[in-house]
């Protein structure tokens, strides 16, 4: 993991996630669970008996894996929400696994895997194709991995 | 002619049916030979010997079984007689037959959803139904009534007999069910049939022995709940037996008071079973909604009152039932759903009182009150959560929000209790007030208990929060009975203070010393008992206060950061009660009644310091909440929710705005810092909307300068500062950018929401500032969903608020800041494809929001305030629409709302820019064609709703129009066009469908019959060849002559469509049941 980090760019220093209200949270929004970054697709609030006071029930889909992390807490508490960063690159070549990504800055970037599955072959076959393809790559707690493609403009 | 003795008539009969093949093909007389048979062996029983029964009822069913092709409807008539002479056997086994054979009958005659779907048509069905139920179903019920009768008179029932004798009973109850068919309605309803026999079931229904009979029946087979369901109904039936069938109204009253005589001859003095409750409160809810006023009234008066104070006793015993139901958690709440049925029949009886003489009711409405109040509170003074034998139960249950809160679950119950209230005033308004006063005591004084604990010992947690909850459900539901009673809830319309409340206050005004009234109201802070002469106060003013002081206990406990111990409950309770009671009875205005009550006017009416207290203490209250319940949503929702009441009216909002508070919440909403932003976004939007509507409050030049400067300034400046920061490509994806960015979007959807015909001007100006700079965002987060959407959901909030008021230039302002959003938005999505699988509807939020965006905006062409016209024909939305079709088209059959949505705009664009739809590329107008065909041919098959069927046939119209205005008969959307005539053609002739579709699929027909007459004439042909009957033939082709007639040759104008939608009205009433098939 350390080794990743000392090739993200552009906002290292800016702190990877920041606290929210549990109450402010939003479905579709993100949320750190089990140390986790999560999509939230499921949040509901109950309480313990008419009177008592309201608690969140969380399941958030870890961003890169895919796995399910569930939570409950008091509404009142703070949770820690990560910064997510999306950026598009145009993509150069394919290289050992590894992608080369023109930056809009006109850097390049080969740090990043082909993703495994569906989208790594779309991005393969569009590649050898010959097809001008832009790759979104999404970052959040030190992670960053490609997560869409599509033509470029 | 067949009087004559039986033996020679079954040979009738029998010859009829089997002598000359010729005549027995005839199926009418077949069917009447039946008839004949049937009534005969009733009429002639006793005369018959066995062995002739034997072999005629050999004879029918040998001769059904031989000939399988016969017309349904003879083999079925012959079947009854067949049943009619096992009935008369009185062999158990044989009986129970004949009763299947006729439960099948009947289930096949009555046009219920159970009947065979084998082809008959509609029109056959109902004309078979109507002559069964005048004649046969008449036979089947005396004979049923007759059987029962004989059941009814022996001591015991063996097994056998008893199962015999509950099938007889659910054939009374069916045929008692019947949805007769009077000859006005060819469609009927199917739920909750009420008796409404014709007239010939007179003699049949108003012999008092068959309404004796139900009733005696019914007390010997109480215990047994299976059989009480079915005797219960048929007396739930006959109590509401209405219609032709009795001669006068005299009549009406002797039933009526015969039909109560026997009612409370059955249930007075007895315990009731628990499978009695549902059947009982049925019987007595028919009655009182079905019998007129001026009968219930004109029974004896003696019969009346103790049908009253029955009704008053069950109600309250039904009632403490239902309570135990809930304390037990019984699946089944048979108590609960009869207590609801008594309630309302109160609430019908008592809304119409003039009948009745005054007070008439106020001592049942106290006893009825009172239990409710009871069965609601806790020990001692109540019952509630004690089982049978008074132990407390209590259980902390997990409530999930998606829960109901009691007052819309009860909301019925809650009616009800508040209208009986009101009735009762003189007792319940004191009531209410001292069991909340004194609640407010004990409040008080628990909390402050617990907060000694706390500082004793911080770390020990809160020991008695049993006391606590009770206290606050108490509380809870006197709120609630006291919100109902006060104040009614109205959407749109100004509510009135009640009648009743108004008279009881006026009453009472002389004795009323104002000053000490206006004292307590005022001093929430203090016990209401600690103020001299309390007791000469006006007792409305006092209960409001009272609910006042339940809220400043709840203040004070959040200053002493005891908010952990209170309830979201009882403060969401709190201020929903402000809200209603805002909207009644703060800034009366005194032209809306013919007296009014001068406490009421001297406490809360214009120009009063009253009311300027009130508008500061609910201010207060409003800012006391909102600084701590971000977490609560629900309570921060009603909270905000009061505040909008406060300002959505000019006059209140003008007191609003002299609050130093109000000006203080501006500015902290503003600045954007803890707590205020904490608050969820909807409360956020509202928030705004309430800042926004109360900038429009009357004040000087110089003030509202100043307002807005505090409330709409920074917005705008802090939006600008970081959107015009250098860096801000880089720093956008940054969290506080970002959270900066979505308050502002939020904030602008509050504003929009916010829009009244008078400040549109305003609110446009500043908003299209803004609405320039989100197109810039919009390329800025492409990569950012849920910001995107946000960006669109503002131009569709602004699109639906504004649109309608704007004018030609501001209007074109709009449009063209859309078209450019389109743009960008297009540009940006062109040629994505969405990876996720389980896409659920949510995630097309942006198409869903672009489609409503561009229906907002279409909109304008049928709503408009404003004096344009003509600015949008020059603009082309079309291709942005198109773009939006063809991405949708693909995916969106699953999910209704977006479905819903997409049909909505593409008549639209059909019925704006019919011209525009022939230039469409050919697979853009494939699939727009193919969508429609779509919508039209799912609807049968219940995978659309009707509404979009509806909207399709709506779209057909502008476009055979445009095709008859082109006159080009090779493209494309001619030949479109032509297919969809067959469509429609086949809809209107052959399917079942709803009165509104008959006018949307007529229009739609005419102008396709116009454009295809070749083709309509085919179609007509081809249906008519098609026919084998040639009555049918005749009728149908008579029919569709009479159809074209007033228009032909058919033409495009106004008053030929009209007069062609009048003949398809009439066309449909005379053959429209005839090819349509169930």
């Amino acid at each position: 993991m350390a080794d990743e980090i000392d090739f993200t760019t552009g906002d290292a220093g800016a702190s990877s996630t920041y606290p929210m209200q549990c109450s402010a949270l939003r479905k579709n929004g993100f949320v750190v669970l089990k140390g986790r970054p999560c999509k939230i697709v499921e949040m509901s609030t109950s309480k313990t008996g008419k009177h008592g006071h309201a608690k969140v029930h969380l399941v958030g889909i870890d961003i890169f894996t895919g796995k399910k992390y569930e939570d409950i807490c008091p509404s009142t508490h703070n949770m820690d929400v990560p910064n997510i960063k999306r950026s598009d690159y145009q993509l150069i070549c394919i290289q050992d696994g590894y992608l080369s990504l023109l930056t809009e800055t006109g850097e390049v970037r080969e740090d990043l895997k082909l993703p495994e599955g569906e989208l790594g072959k779309e991005i393969e076959g569009k590649y050898n194709a010959g097809e001008d393809v832009q790759i979104s790559v999404m970052c959040a707690m030190s992670e960053e991995y490609a997560v869409a493609i599509k033509p470029c403009k | 002619m067949f009087r004559g003795s039986f033996v020679r008539f079954s040979a009738d009969t029998k010859w009829c049916l089997v002598s000359s093949p010729e005549t027995s093909k005839v199926d009418y007389v077949l069917f009447q030979a039946a008839t004949a048979i049937m009534e005969a062996v009733v009429r002639e029983w006793i005369l018959l010997e066995k062995g002739s029964i034997e072999s005629l009822r050999t004879f029918l069913l040998t001769y059904v079984l031989q000939r399988p092709h016969l017309q349904k409807y003879v083999r079925e008539q012959i079947l009854l007689a067949v049943a009619v002479i096992l009935i008369s056997s009185g062999n158990p086994t044989v009986q129970t037959l004949a009763c299947s054979i006729l439960t099948a009958l009947l289930s096949e005659f009555s046009s219920s959803s159970k009947t065979s779907n084998i082809g008959l048509s509609m029109e056959f069905h109902g004309n078979c139904k109507r002559v069964f139920q005048e004649e046969d179903l008449r036979q089947i019920f005396l004979l049923t009534v007759e059987v029962l009768q004989e059941f009814s008179r022996r001591e015991h029932l063996s097994a056998q007999m008893s199962s015999v004798f509950q099938r007889y009973l659910a054939l009374a109850n069916h045929v008692l069910s019947w949805n007769f068919l009077h000859y006005i309605a060819m469609f009927e309803s199917s739920q909750n049939v009420l008796l409404k026999p014709t007239e010939s079931w007179r003699e049949a229904l108003l012999d008092s022995r068959v309404m004796e009979l139900f009733f005696t029946v019914h007390r010997k087979i109480r215990e047994d709940s299976d059989m009480a369901q079915d005797s219960l109904q048929c007396l739930a039936q006959l109590a509401s037996l209405h219609g032709p069938v009795f001669p006068d109204e005299g009549a009406q009253v002797d039933y009526l008071a015969h039909f109560i005589e026997g009612l409370l001859g059955t249930i007075n003095g007895i315990e009731i079973e628990d499978s009695e409750a549902v059947g009982i409160s049925s019987i007595i809810s028919n009655l009182i909604t079905v019998f007129p006023r001026n009968v219930l009234t004109a029974i004896p008066r003696e019969l009346f009152s103790s049908f009253v104070n029955c009704l008053t006793h069950l109600t309250c015993s039904f009632g403490r039932s239902a309570a135990l139901e809930e304390v037990l958690d019984k699946d089944d709440m048979v108590y609960m759903e009869a207590y609801d049925r008594l309630l309302e029949s109160w609430l019908t009886l008592v809304q119409d009182d003039k009948h009745f003489h005054k007070g008439f009711f106020t001592q049942h409405a106290v006893q009825v009150f009172n239990s409710y109040i009871q069965c609601h509170l806790a020990a001692p003074d109540g019952t509630r959560n004690l089982t049978a034998n008074g132990v407390a139960s209590r259980e902390e249950e997990e409530i999930s929000e998606l829960q109901e809160d009691d007052r819309d679950q009860f909301s019925d119950q809650l009616a009800s209790v508040g209208m009986l209230g009101r009735i009762a005033a003189e007792h319940c308004i004191p009531l209410l007030t001292s069991l909340l006063e004194e609640r407010v005591t004990r409040l008080h004084g628990q909390l402050q208990r617990q907060q000694q604990q706390l500082l004793a010992s911080p770390t020990s947690g809160s020991a008695d929060s049993k006391t606590l909850d009770d206290l606050y459900e108490d509380i809870h539901w006197l709120i609630l009975v006291t919100g109902y009673l006060l104040a009614d809830d109205t959407q749109g319309e100004t509510p009135l203070i009640p009648p009743e409340i108004m008279e009881y206050s006026i009453k009472h005004s002389s004795e009323v010393d104002i000053n000490t009234t206006l004292q307590i109201l005022g001093s929430p802070g203090e016990k209401a008992s600690s103020i001299p002469g309390y007791n000469r106060t006006d007792s409305v003013i006092r209960l409001l206060s009272a609910i006042l002081r339940v809220s400043e206990v709840e203040s004070r406990a959040i200053r002493a950061d005891l908010t952990h111990l209170l309830s979201p409950q009882m403060g969401k309770d709190i201020v929903w009660f402000l809200k209603r009671w805002a909207k009644t009875y703060l800034l009366v205005d005194e032209k809306l009644y013919d007296q009014i009550s001068v406490p009421f006017s001297t406490a809360f009416g214009a120009d009063t310091e009253g009311s300027q207290w009130i508008v500061g203490y609910l201010l207060q209250k409003v800012l006391s909440n909102l600084s701590v319940c971000s977490s609560e949503q629900g309570l921060a929702d009603d909270t905000v929710q009061l505040l909008v009441t406060l300002v959505e009216r000019r006059e209140r909002a003008n007191l609003v705005i002299q609050c130093e508070n109000w000006w203080n919440l501006a500015k902290q909403f503003a600045s954007r810092s803890p707590p205020l932003n904490f608050l969820s976004s909807p409360v956020q939007r509202t928030l705004m909307k309430a800042l926004v509507l109360g900038g429009f409050a009357h004040m000087d030049t110089e003030t509202k300068q100043q307002y807005w400067t505090e409330v709409l300034q920074p917005l705008q400046q802090r939006f600008l500062r970081v959107i015009n920061q250098e860096n801000f490509p880089q720093t956008c994806q940054q969290e506080e950018v970002k959270q900066e960015i979505t308050a502002t979007l939020e904030a602008l959807c509050g504003i929009a929401e916010a829009t009244q015909v008078d400040n549109v001007a305003i609110l446009f100006n500043f908003l299209m500032d803004f609405l320039t700079n989100c197109i810039g965002l919009m390329e800025v987060y492409k990569n950012t969903p849920e910001t995107v959407n946000l960006i669109i959901e503002v131009f569709v909030e602004v699109a639906h608020k504004q649109i309608c008021y704007l004018g030609e230039s501001k209007a074109m302002n709009l449009y063209e800041a859309c078209l450019t959003l389109l743009q960008v938005y297009s540009k940006n999505n062109l040629g994505r494809q969405r990876i996720d699988v389980t896409a659920e509807e949510e995630q097309y939020q942006d198409l869903l929001l672009i489609m409503e965006l561009l229906t907002n905006l279409l909109s304008k062409e049928f709503i408009d305030f404003s004096d344009t016209d003509e600015v949008f024909r020059g603009q082309e939305p079309g291709p942005a629409a198109s773009r939006s079709v063809s991405a949708a088209d693909v995916v969106l059959y699953g999910f209704p709302t977006l479905c819903n949505q997409y049909y909505k705009l593409i008549t639209f664009i059909c019925e704006i820019f019919p011209e525009k739809i022939p230039q469409l590329p050919e697979d853009l107008f494939k699939s727009l064609m193919y969508s429609l065909e779509l919508g039209m041919t799912s609807y049968p098959l219940k995978i659309m709703s009707s509404e979009v069927c509806q909207l399709c046939l709506e779209a057909l119209t502008p476009l055979a129009e445009q095709c008859a205005k082109a006159q080009e008969t090779d493209a494309p959307l001619f030949l479109a066009t032509r297919h969809f005539l067959k469509l429609v053609f086949d809809m209107l002739v052959l399917q079942k469908h709803s009165t509104e579709m008959t006018t949307a699929a007529g229009e739609a027909f005419y102008t396709l019959v116009c454009l295809h007459q070749a083709e309509y004439s085919e179609l007509v042909e081809t249906l008519l060849s098609s026919q084998q009957d040639p009555v049918i033939y005749q009728r149908l082709a008579d029919a569709f002559n009479k159809l074209t007639a007033s228009s032909t040759p058919p033409a495009l104008d106004r008053k030929q469509k009209m007069a062609f939608l009048k003949s398809l009205e009439e066309f449909m009433a005379n053959v429209g049941g005839l090819l349509c098939v169930k």
